[in-house]
Parts: C-alpha cells; structure tokens; sequence
C-alpha cells in the first residue's frame, strides 16, 4: 500500500539558513503520526513547505500519489490536505459555525450566481457538526472568535481544518496554550479521526502529548530528521533526547 | 529651429512639472516613511500653499483655511515682495501640516489602511472645498518667480527658470538624502520606520518624529505649489490633482528612495512634453488623453508588474475593518423600503423628488461598494468609472443601436464586469493603500482616455438617453412638461430594492462568507481551500456590475450625460460618503445616498431651506476625516448611530488607553517564552522516573 503522503529530501531555505534538510518520510493512511522537535527545529517550515506556503528549494511532496510540490495552498487543501496555524488565524467576522461552513463549501462563479437567485444549498452541516463535537465547541457555535478564550479560539483552528473533510490533516501546535487537561482532551479526541477517514500528522514540541497519542513519532531537530519509530522507542532513543537536553547524547554515556 | 534643437527645448519645458511632481512626490515619501499614511490631500496643501503666496504677492491679504469666520487677514495693502510671500506661504503650509498631522493622522496611527485612505480622502476634499468657497473655481495666474529669460548654449534656446528648477529639485532631493542617512533624525525616522515599537523602547518618539517628517513634506508642497504657480493655472481641482502623478513618482520609489523620486519626476514631466511634441508629430497617436493619461499608465505598470511587495506599514497594524450587517429577512425589508419609497415619489414634488431619485441612484452605485469594500474589504477608487462606461454604452446600445429596453440596461452593466475584473488583477498582489492608489490612478486614466472627449463620451455636448420603454409603456422620468415623473422614481426604487435584496442575500451565502473570510484572513482562507484571487475577481465582477447598473439609471435619470460625472473626484467622494455612512451595510448605502450624497435629499432639503447647499463637499470632506478618526466603521455600524457626542468621547478615551496598552504589549511575551521553556524540563523529569 502507498502512502498517503510521501515527502522526498523536501528542503527549505530562506537566504543562507537552511530550515528543511532533505526531509524524507512517509504518512500511512489512517494513522495518527506525530512529529515532534525543540524550537527552532524547522516544523512550521515543514508544514508550510509541505502545505504550499512555503517554496521549497528542493524535494518532491506526493499527496494520494500525485506530485503537489508545486500546487498553491488552496488546491491543497481541496485535495485533502488542511493545516491549522500556531498563532491562530481565524475568520474574525464570521461566527465559529460560519468559520467551520467556509472550510467545508467551495465556492465557484456558477455555485455563487445560483445561490443568488434560488435557496442556498444548505452547507455539509455533517462535517461541521463533527468537527465542532470532536472540539468541544457546540456550545459556542454561534459565538465570535473573539468572544472565546485562547484554547477555544486554538480548538477552532482544528475544528475549522476538520470540517474540510481532508485525508490528512497537519496540526501545527494545536496544544500550545492548552493546560494540560485540555491537551490530552483534545489528544483523545483527535485520536478518533483516522476512523473518520482523516489522517492526521501531529506537530508539537510538547513530547509528552506527542507520545501518548500517537501511533507513529518523527524528531526533527535543525532542520533533519533524526528518528521515526513508535513512541516507546522514541522515549529511549539517546539522539532524541540529546536534541531536547541541549548537549551531547554521547558525551553523558561515558 | 532645427528638429533636434526643438525636442530639446520641450524636454526642458517639461522639467517644469516635473519638479512639481518630484518635489511632492519627496515629501509624500517623508508622510509616508514616518506614519505610513499615503497622503491623497498633499497636493491640496501645495494648492493652498499657491493660493496663499498668490494673494500675498499681489494683494498682501493672508488667506486663512476657514469659512464663516472672517478668512481675510490684510497684512499690507499693496501686493508684499515675492520673498516675503514666498517665506509667509511657506511658514503657513508648515504649521498647516503640523495641524492636520495633530488633529487627524496621529490619531489614525495604527487603524487599518482603509481608514487611512479615508481619513485622507476627507482632508483632501475638505481642503479642496473651503478653496472652492473662499476662491471660486475661476484660474489664476502670477509672474514669474525666478528669472526667466533664455540663454543660448550652443545654438540651443534655454529657458534659465527649467534649469533652476531641475537644479533645486536635485539639491533637495540630495539634502533629505544627506539627513536622513547621517543625521541623527534620520536615524531615527528610519529607525521608527522600521519598528515603531522597538524605537519607543529605545526613547524614540515616533508620533514627535512624524510631526516634524509631516512639517517638512508640507514645507515641500508649498514649495512646489508656489514654483510651479507662474508656469500652471492655479485652482482648486488641478492643483490637488498633482497629487496622483506625484504619487505615482512616489511608487516608482517605493516610497523609499529620494533620489528616485528625483529622477522620475523630472522624467516623467520630460515625458509629458516630449508626447506633447510627439502628437505633433506622429499623428497616429491617440490625440486625446495621452499626456494627462501618462502618470497613471505607468502608476499601474509599476504597481502590477514591477511590485510584489510594498512595504506597507499600515499592514503591521491590526487591521480593524467595518463591521458588516447580518440582514435578517432581506424581501421583507426590501418590500418595507418599496412601499415607503413609493409613497415619498408620490408626496415629494419637484425638485425633492429629483433628489430622492438622486439619493436612490446613489444608493445603487454605493451598494458596489458595499460588496467590494463592505465584505472582501478591497479599496476601489475607480467605482464612478465603472459607472460611466455603463452609462455610455447604454446611451449606444439604446440611442444608437435602438436595442428594446431592458435589454440595453442589462448589457451595458454588464460591459462593466471585464473591466471590473481587469482592475481586480492588481488586487491579487496589492492590499489596502497600495490598492486604493492603483485604483485611483485607473480612475484618472479613464478620465484622460475615455471621459475627456471622443466618440464615446460624446465631449463636451455629451450623449442624449431616451425614455426606457416597456411593452410601449414609457418609464422615463420626463414627459412634455411633466418632470420628474412617479413611474420614473417607481421603476429606479424597484431596480434599487433588487439590488438591496441581492446583496443581502450574498452576505448571508456561502459566496458572502467566503468573501468575509478572504477579508479576515486572506493566508487562513487559502487554507481553508478558498482561491482568494477567484473570490477577489468575483466581488470585482458583481460589484462593477452594480455599480454599472447605477450609472444607466444615472443616464436615464439625466437624459444627458457627460463625463465629467464619473470623473476621479466623483469616486472619491462616492468612498468617502460611503465610508462614511457604514460601507459594510445595506442601510450604510440608504443613508449615503439618502442623507450624504451632494444631490440626495438631504442636502437638497437643507439647500432649500437653509441654503447650505454650497457647503456639501466641506461638510462631506469633515465628516469622512470625523469618521475615520472617531469611529472606523461608519454611522450605520454603531446601534442606530444615535448614541450621542458624549460616546463619541468614550470611544476616543478608549482610543487613547488601547495605544497605551500597545506600549505596554511588549511586555506580554516574555511570560509566555517561560511557560513553553517549562514544557521540555517537565518532559524530561517524567522521563527520568519512568
């Protein structure tokens, strides 16, 4: 079975700074991967790169077996692939029902001059239903972004890429600013996705969320990939935790 | 005169415009780098500035920028000399801008790029009206300044005063360079450009850099006012015209280099004069627009194709866009609207009901607005044009073409759509200001290309309308001696409500809400699998089809029109009372049309019985700049806009405290690096008892 995103010495550079180093790895279906890496380890260039918001200087990105390297973010995410931001982006205008309807409808010239003369289609009320349940948000549905607290505007973000119905879904520190609790809550609720049919590649520097609830875990630390192995061998292995210390791995064996 | 010699002798005329243009162009380039406001009312200053030198030297009355009170101040009764105005005009211009920085940009610091366009707009016509009142439109002119004879150098006639003013153009252009390199004011303006918030930790002030930066743009915009005032006319409209191709010099620049501004000012005035020549020459050349249509060809040439990227300052800035209405049962309200309107057409007589159908047409052309500005939040200049090329084509669909009624309405807003869509194209790449200046230079460009003159436009006689007639019933609005008609206003009301309900609709669709999140987040609703270059060039494309709309009811409405109702001015001001009455609202486009529009009832009613008529781009001008400072979301977003002056102080005391909570924003991150640096240690420790 192919992957479902395949990345190939996928490299980022802005000037002299090399951001990406010849990513390489793969996202099964139906999995629930994470990718984790200190600060200033490269994730959101690799997730802009890998979502078109970044050009890449070098690599190749199959998504569903197709080359999309060079397609622009929004043809990405109509072809399965959605991303959230870590600083939080949303649709301030727009009520969180309304944020989560954008994501799931396209909008073409044809659709827009019918809905203007005849009843607006009604939106697909199952995927934003779903994705505010898997949020927690059903309460503040018809709320305004800024009327909600920093994790709930976060839970939007998630929610709003949830709603496209993607395959695979990229979640860039969806945890920051969480506590605790509410991690691991959204942890757990995340963890239902592959079953929907959603993929999801997980990108924090929180280790602990990280391990609990993924099935598969990549460290990257500047720019490179330095493991990819199931939790419970990443725990253990001496480069991970050489890259989170700050010092040698090595060195504190002897 | 030989062939060669005669080119030379136009390029040297054309330097005379062109230091206009270059020396406005520099102190645009001092506003903008120290507050990153793209000043539309610089060259409204420079035409006071004119003003004021030109009576000094001739009459020694200092002409003060009020109306009502007494604006005539006689300091000597013959004519001062020329170096005395010069300095007095010079001095007035200075504390002129330092007012205006004080009183309407500082407090501006910070909004979103369309309040700033706003706000400017409104300074700029407020300017350009009390001239208007206190100097007439009649042209003026006055001698020379520096001298102007001719020297011969080698068989070659040169007028001296083009030398001295391509010679002080570079002198000035040097010594800003110079200051703003080495000094250490300079430093600090480029410092203050850079990261406002940095330099006011570093005991910069930004706000007292931007005073002085606006003090010296203004003495620049006298300074080119009172030069270029013995070579051109001076009145009211030209002169703040200037602004547009000094803006374009500006872009060419980035807003950033003088030396740049410099050289494409004097070249651009040099190209001015060489055309001049050139139509002379080669006969096959568009006769007509090419000089005056130059600058914004090459505003547009440079902003679309040479400019991914301006540095906008504005951009930093949270950007705070007008509210939209959430229209609740839209056919309800419209038929509500209807029966009203119907009734108003039946009671109003003569004159009031013309303006009601003014108002109404008006409302139509703003509901454009309310698309593009209201909801995708997109600046366009250019909405008149739109409605001008409608309004001819209808009157050669209709007149020329006898095409049966409605069937010449529809086309003709139609036509309107491409052309929408083309000026959509720079919106792909350019935001906020840097779109507005676009906009406004494609809207000057039709003015030269299209409105001026020629077959389109039908010149100075303009083009003839006949009544629409359906099924042989005739919904003109005049008939023998019957004028305005019922069936006129009735049949307007009804195209106007469906636009209303149209509208409406939209905010409430799926398209409405994908133009909303494009507005919000343009980066989020890429991600969101929005194509925000297909959505932008939708909302181009509706809005110039209303605004098409509105202008052939415009035509019908006057039977004859000319282009000098859709000129730049006209979109200027239809942004500005728009803007102003809630340009992201339905009803914000009733009460433009209804209460702000110069020939809406409103104003009509007051001319009649208070005589203020005369006042209305004044009073326009003021509440646009009031608005954007006071209220960025215009009249109709606040609840019934009836709260009253003392909320208005409120709104600026929070004003106030939120720029004191952005000095104190620094000091938030730090608590949060410390509670992400907590995250990896506690990782570490539940490692080690595992």
């Amino acid at each position: 079975m192919t992957a479902l995103l395949e990345v190939h010495g996928l490299t980022v550079t802005y000037g002299g700074v090399t951001a990406v180093r010849g990513a390489t790895f793969d996202v099964p279906a139906g999995r629930m991967v994470g990718l984790i890496g200190p600060n200033g380890a490269g994730k959101t260039s690799l997730v802009d790169a890998l979502t078109g918001y970044t050009r890449p200087s070098g690599g190749t990105v199959l998504f569903k077996g197709q080359d999309i390297t060079s397609l622009a973010p929004h043809r990405r995410a109509r072809v399965g692939l959605a991303r959230t931001f870590q600083s939080i982006e949303l649709f301030d205008d727009l009520t969180i029902e309304e944020n989560l309807a954008v994501a799931s409808q396209h909008v073409g010239l044809l659709f827009s001059l019918r809905e203007l003369v005849s009843r607006a289609r009604p939106v697909d009320r199952d995927a934003v239903d779903l994705a505010l349940s898997i949020c927690n948000l059903e309460a503040v549905a018809r709320r305004y972004p800024a009327e909600l607290s920093h994790g709930q505007r976060k839970l939007v973000g998630v929610a709003r890429a949830l709603a496209q119905r993607p395959s695979l879904v990229l979640l860039d520190e969806p945890a920051a600013g969480l506590d605790t609790d509410e991690s691991f809550e959204l942890g757990t609720r995340l963890r239902a996705m592959p079953a929907y049919g959603t993929s999801v590649l997980l990108i924090d520097h929180d280790m602990s969320l990280v391990l609990t609830v993924c099935d598969e875990v990549m460290v990257l630390d500047f720019g490179a990939l330095i493991a990819s192995a199931a939790p419970a061998q990443i725990r253990r292995d001496p480069r991970v935790i050489a890259a989170y210390l700050g010092s040698r791995g090595d060195g504190d064996d002897d | 005169m030989t062939t060669i010699s005669s080119y030379l002798l136009f390029v040297l005329l054309g330097l005379g415009a062109g230091a206009a243009y270059a020396i406005l162009g520099l102190g645009l380039v001092l506003k903008f780098r120290s507050t990153g406001v793209v000043d539309f009312g610089h060259g409204a200053v420079a035409m006071f500035a004119a003003y004021v030198f030109i009576q000094l030297r001739s009459s020694g009355v200092l002409e003060l920028p009020w109306i009502w009170l007494p604006h005539e101040v006689t300091l000597s009764s013959q004519g001062l000399g020329t170096a005395l105005a010069m300095l007095i005009a010079v001095a007035y211009s200075a504390v002129l801008g330092l007012i205006l920085y004080q009183l309407v940009f500082r407090p501006i610091q910070g909004s979103s790029a369309l309040t700033k366009v706003c706000a400017a707009v409104g300074v700029m016509l407020g300017l350009q009206a009390v001239a208007v009142l206190n100097f007439g439109t009649q042209g003026r002119s006055t001698p020379t300044i520096l001298p102007s004879g001719i020297v011969r150098v080698a068989g070659l006639i040169v007028p001296v005063d083009r030398l001295y003013f391509a010679g002080l153009v570079v002198v000035l252009a040097a010594a800003l360079a110079l200051v703003y390199r080495y000094t250490r004011f300079g430093l600090a303006t480029r410092a203050a450009d850079e990261n406002p918030v940095g330099a006011s930790l570093m005991g910069l002030s930004p706000t007292r850099l931007a005073a002085w930066n606006w003090v010296l743009a203004s003495v620049l915009a006298a300074v080119a006012g009172i030069l270029i005032s013995p070579i051109a006319t001076l009145d009211p409209s030209s002169y703040t015209l200037f602004v547009v191709p000094a803006l374009g010099v500006a872009l060419v620049a980035r807003f950033r280099s003088f030396a740049v501004v410099a050289a494409t000012g004097l070249g651009l005035g040099i190209a001015q004069a060489l055309i001049t020549k050139l139509l002379t020459v080669w006969t096959w050349l568009p006769q007509q627009g090419l000089v005056a249509g130059l600058p914004f060809i090459l505003i547009m040439i440079v902003m679309t194709v040479f400019t991914p990227r301006l540095a906008a300052r504005g951009d930093q800035a949270r950007s705070t866009n007008p509210s939209v209405g959430t229209p609740r049962a839209p056919f309800r309200t419209a038929l509500g609207c209807f029966v009203v309107g119907v009734v108003a057409l039946f009671l109003l007589q003569g004159s009031l009901r013309s303006a009601l159908i003014s108002s109404l047409v008006t409302a139509c052309i703003c509901l454009s607005l309310v698309v593009l500005t209201g909801y995708i939040g997109q600046v366009s200049l250019a909405q008149m044009s739109f409605a001008g090329v409608s309004a001819f084509t209808l009157t050669h669909l209709a007149t020329d073409l006898g095409w049966p009624f409605p069937l010449p309405l529809i086309a003709a807003a139609l036509v309107a759509v491409p052309l929408g869509v083309l000026l959509g194209l720079p919106s792909l790449r350019l935001r906020g200001v840097n779109l507005a200046i676009v906009t406004l230079a494609a809207a000057s460009a039709m003015d030269a290309f299209v409105f001026a003159g020629g077959w389109f436009s039908g010149g100075d006689a303009g083009r003839n309308i006949g009544s629409p007639r359906l099924f042989g019933w005739d919904l003109g609005i005049a008939r023998g001696h019957e004028y305005p008609r019922v069936i006129f206003g009735v049949f307007v009301l009804l195209v106007v409500c469906a636009v209303g309900v149209a509208v409406a609709r939209l905010r409430m669709s799926a398209t409405g809400r994908m133009f909303l999140a494009v507005r919000s987040n343009e980066r989020a609703a890429a991600a969101a699998g929005i194509n925000v270059s297909a959505a932008k060039l939708l909302a181009f494309g509706y809005a110039s089809f209303i605004a098409g709309l509105g202008g052939c009811l415009l035509a019908y409405q006057q039977g004859n029109i000319s282009g000098s109702s859709f000129g730049a001015f006209a979109s200027l001001s239809l942004l500005a009372i728009a803007y102003v009455a809630g340009v992201g609202r339905i009803a914000g486009a009733v009460v433009a049309g209804v209460m702000l529009s110069p020939n809406g009832l409103f104003v009509t009613l007051a001319d009649k019985y208070l005589h203020v008529g005369v006042y209305a781009t004044l009073v326009a001008g003021l509440a646009l700049t009031l608005t954007a400072i006071q209220n960025p979301d215009g009249i109709a977003s606040t609840k019934a806009g009836a709260r009253g002056a003392g909320d208005a102080l409120v709104r600026l005391a929070k004003k106030f405290n939120a720029h004191g909570e952005n000095v104190g924003a620094p000091l938030g991150p730090p608590s949060r690096f410390q509670a992400k640096a907590a995250d990896p240690i506690e990782v570490q420790w539940s490692g080690e008892r595992g």
